[in-house]
């Protein structure tokens, strides 16, 4: 999936004194680095603060990032090195995986790892991840088709238009309207 | 409303789409807009199982509220490194005229000293001599016992050391012979200069 337009766009403007544009994607990278935090420190907490120092030392650092790789690389990186840092400064036990950073972002590890929210967030999350997959399933079958070819197969629009034989113009419409109709479920349990 | 959502969708999926720029302001501006790209990112994860097994809604308020704390000391950092940027630049520029601007003074200074040295060090010379030329004369007097060398009341100047030694042959050698001698009985490391037993024996007293 390419991020690398809206990534590129939202960084230009946070080097030119935009925070907001760093807030989207804060709010955009957010679960992706928890996750991979998760992976190193198994406390909630210790989890969350360390997920808000990677971006913050992130933005501070913001004006170094060159652009050779891609941000979520580069965001990626400062994560696991803040995990590592704050392990090696606890003397902690250290994790019981080895993940590299570039592999990271794909690692299942043990789901004991995950153990770590409170009953609220927890209960909040499977009721969230019980709607969407229940919105996806009453889906029509062409919106259905477009929005996995998409989010699960990470396919492009020309890709999936070449797959459903139809114009991009469809696949951008059905993608969006499947979204919508999934949203419509979500937006109760977020607001 | 809906053809705002689908542009969204479509920037989303990182499609420009028309006019992206204007559609990353208004959400940028827009925390109504915000949320629903939010949703969407979620609806992604959800489907691909990247969602954390418990999502804080307010995690990213959390950092942009650290962000904005630490705003304060963070700009004048990023201020503070173009400017070493800028004094890098003009030193890597300069560099070869300070070297130059170095060298010059230090001759200057040594050829303005050299002349008043010079003529210093020959008064002082002088002075010494005519301090002293009583003592001297007083010494000239005298036959050093069991030596058959005179010391001549002539300051020698310097850079005649080989002319004393033509005039008085086996005074080097004598010296030489003495301060062997009073080396070796010293009691403190051999070749040490006699002023600081001087001082060692004061700081006893």
């Amino acid at each position: 999936m390419g991020t690398n337009l809206l990534d590129a766009d939202l960084v230009k403007r946070v080097k030119a004194g935009d925070t907001g544009a760093f807030d989207i994607l804060v709010q955009k990278y957010q679960h992706k680095v928890i996750n991979l935090v998760g992976r190193f420190v198994s406390d909630q907490a210790e989890c969350q603060d360390i997920a808000q120092d990677a971006f913050i030392k992130a933005f501070r650092a913001i004006h170094s990032f060159r652009g050779d790789s891609q941000f979520y690389t580069w965001l990626y990186r400062i994560a696991a090195n803040t995990a590592k840092n704050y392990l090696a400064s606890r003397a902690r036990k250290s994790p019981r995986y080895t993940v590299d950073v570039d592999d990271a972002e794909h690692f299942e590890g043990e789901s004991g790892l995950k153990e770590y929210a409170n009953p609220e967030n927890l209960l909040l999350t499977d009721e969230i991840r019980a709607t969407i997959f229940s919105a996806i399933e009453k889906l029509p079958d062409d919106l259905k088709s477009a929005i996995t070819l998409r989010e699960i197969d990470g396919l492009s629009y020309e890709e999936i238009a070449d797959v459903m034989d139809c114009p991009i113009g469809t696949v951008r419409s059905r993608i969006f309207r499947a979204r919508d109709v999934i949203d419509k479920e979500l937006r109760p349990l977020l607001e | 409303m809906t053809e705002y959502d689908e542009k969204l969708s479509y920037l989303l999926d990182d499609y420009p789409g028309e006019n992206p720029e204007a559609t990353l302001d208004d959400v940028i501006g827009d925390v109504n807009l915000q949320y629903r790209m939010r949703r969407y990112q979620i609806i992604g994860e959800t489907m691909r199982h990247e969602l954390p097994r418990s999502i804080d809604s307010g995690f990213h308020q959390s950092v942009m509220a650290q962000i904005s704390e630490q705003a304060a000391t963070a700009q004048p950092q990023a201020a503070t490194s173009t400017e070493q940027g800028t004094s890098l630049l003009s030193w890597v520029t300069l560099k070869p005229f300070a070297g130059l601007a170095v060298a010059a003074s230090v001759a200057l200074v040594t050829v303005a000293l050299w002349q008043p040295l010079k003529q210093e060090s020959g008064e002082l010379d002088g002075g010494l001599v005519s301090a002293d030329q009583k003592k001297i004369q007083q010494l000239a007097d005298q036959q050093i016992q069991g030596s058959a060398v005179t010391v001549s009341t002539q300051v020698q100047p310097l850079g005649t050391r080989w002319k004393l030694e033509h005039e008085m042959p086996g005074l080097q050698q004598k010296l030489n012979a003495y301060l062997v001698n009073h080396t070796e009985y010293s009691n403190s490391v051999q070749g040490l200069i006699p002023q600081a037993r001087v001082a060692g024996f004061d700081a006893q007293q």
